[in-house]
């Protein structure tokens, strides 16, 4: 599992590769804190190469938008693919986050 | 320029440092106080008078003055507010937060007559305890202070004096004004009484007679009418539930054919063990120990859906209008589908 954050101006991506699991989600966590003391950015989460989301890398995208939230940010959650997307409707997550 | 008038103007040349000093206390003082009594202004401004205004001021009546503490509105500070009640609220709280020269102020709302309409405002000279120079605060409404600003722009700004018929149609404006104002405070007023009423009707449970509308849906959600669903899901995995509003899920329930807030209770109870039977099939194989409080109110829409037949193409619209159109949402809902169809919903 990777991490890359790419900052354009007003706009932060960050890029998730591979499967965020339990045990990746120790790293992500930490490689996404960047993100956490933020303001007023728009922050986006691609997902295009993410393959897994456990209940933990919820959590992450959760901290993520607790703290933009609190730093006048907004987070737009894009191109999860269908396995995620079902995740994200069984959890009633589809309702924290903006989905692109 | 007379000798009185140059000594006035070096006096005011020494004190501006101090007069400036005096409108940031002025300032901080009425925000602090706003915020602390949670009352919402348009604007809190103010400014120090400029030479050539004073300059202008004592040309005219110079001799009125005998010290430069004389003059009342050196200083001048202004809040605008929404509502013409909250003038006189802010006039109160002003009261106590510094010392009002009375024989100075005046309430200009009271000096119009009967037939006569114009310039709104309450003016307050008032002082900070212990210091030396009194300022001027004015206390309008929004729609006050347009037309304030528009008169003054139209009679002052020309130097030419407006004709009658002019003067007539501008102060004709400031009794629609007037009327605006009042009917602005009648509606806040109503509406806070509407909100009552609502508040206490579902407090009694006479959900029938509430109808289903933005207001009365957050009233509803106050009671926190999915919460125990919300925790039978959460139990399947000993989740935690993070908190999301829900008022998005309004005009859900309408397009379902709720009228009345005791439609929606009625749906949600009816359907609450076929969505809890739902989440556990979703759910029961997964380890997602981390849930939105939306999963209870979504399940019940989605099972309402399809117990009446909406199919396919329901859930597709349930999920467009709760999270937006989405080219996926197709296939959730077709996966959904399947779910319901494994456990008999269909």
């Amino acid at each position: 599992m990777k991490t890359n954050i790419v900052t354009s101006g007003d706009q932060v991506e960050a890029r998730f590769i591979g499967r965020l699991d339990t045990p990746a989600a120790v790293q992500t966590a930490e490689e996404v804190k960047p993100l956490l003391e933020m303001t007023n950015k728009k922050i986006i989460l691609d997902c295009t190469e993410l393959e897994y989301i456990s209940s933990s890398g919820l959590r992450i995208f959760l901290s993520i938008r607790k703290e933009a939230a609190a730093h006048n940010c907004t987070v737009i959650v894009r191109n999860i693919n269908a396995d995620i997307r079902q995740v994200f409707m069984m959890t009633g997550f589809v309702s924290l986050f903006t989905i692109e | 320029m007379d000798l009185h008038t140059e000594m006035l103007l070096d006096e005011y040349q020494a004190a501006l440092p101090e007069l400036e000093r005096l409108l940031e206390k002025v300032l901080s003082k009425l925000r602090e106080a706003l915020e602390r009594n949670e009352m919402l202004v348009t604007a809190v401004e103010g400014r120090v008078k400029t030479r050539s205004s004073l300059e202008g001021k004592l040309a005219l009546k110079g001799a009125k003055y005998t010290t430069l503490s004389d003059i009342t509105d050196l200083v001048g500070a202004r809040i605008v507010t929404f509502y013409t009640d909250d003038v006189d609220r802010i006039a109160s709280m002003v009261e106590q937060l510094f010392e009002v020269d009375w024989d100075n102020s005046v309430d200009k709302r009271m000096l119009h007559q009967l037939d006569s309409f114009g310039y709104n405002s309450l003016h307050y000279i008032c002082r900070l305890p212990g210091h030396q120079f009194r300022f001027e605060l004015q206390l309008r409404t929004t729609l006050q202070h347009a037309w304030a600003s528009i008169n003054h722009d139209i009679g002052y700004k020309t130097g030419v004096e407006i004709p009658r018929n002019y003067l007539r149609r501008i102060n004709r404006l400031a009794g629609i004004l007037e009327m605006a104002d009042d009917e602005f405070s009648r509606i806040r007023t109503e509406i806070t009484d509407y909100r009552r009423r609502v508040q206490s009707l579902v407090k009694d449970g006479k959900l029938d007679d509430v109808q289903l509308d933005g207001d009365t849906f957050s009233s509803y959600l106050q009671a926190r009418p999915f919460d125990a669903l919300n925790k039978r899901i959460a139990a399947i995995n000993q989740a935690e539930i993070e908190e999301v509003p829900l008022n998005r899920y309004l005009r859900v329930f309408k397009a379902l054919g709720c009228n009345t807030l005791g439609d929606v209770s009625r749906m949600a109870h009816q359907y609450e063990n076929d969505a809890y039977r739902l989440a556990r099939h979703q759910l029961g194989n997964t380890d997602l120990d981390i849930l939105s409080s939306a999963v209870g109110v979504q399940n019940i829409c989605i099972v309402c859906i399809l117990a009446t037949g909406g199919g396919k193409l329901g859930l597709v619209r349930l999920f467009d209008a709760v999270n937006g159109h989405n080219s996926q949402n197709e296939s959730i809902a077709e996966l959904t589908y399947e779910q319901a169809k494994n456990i008999q919903l269909i």
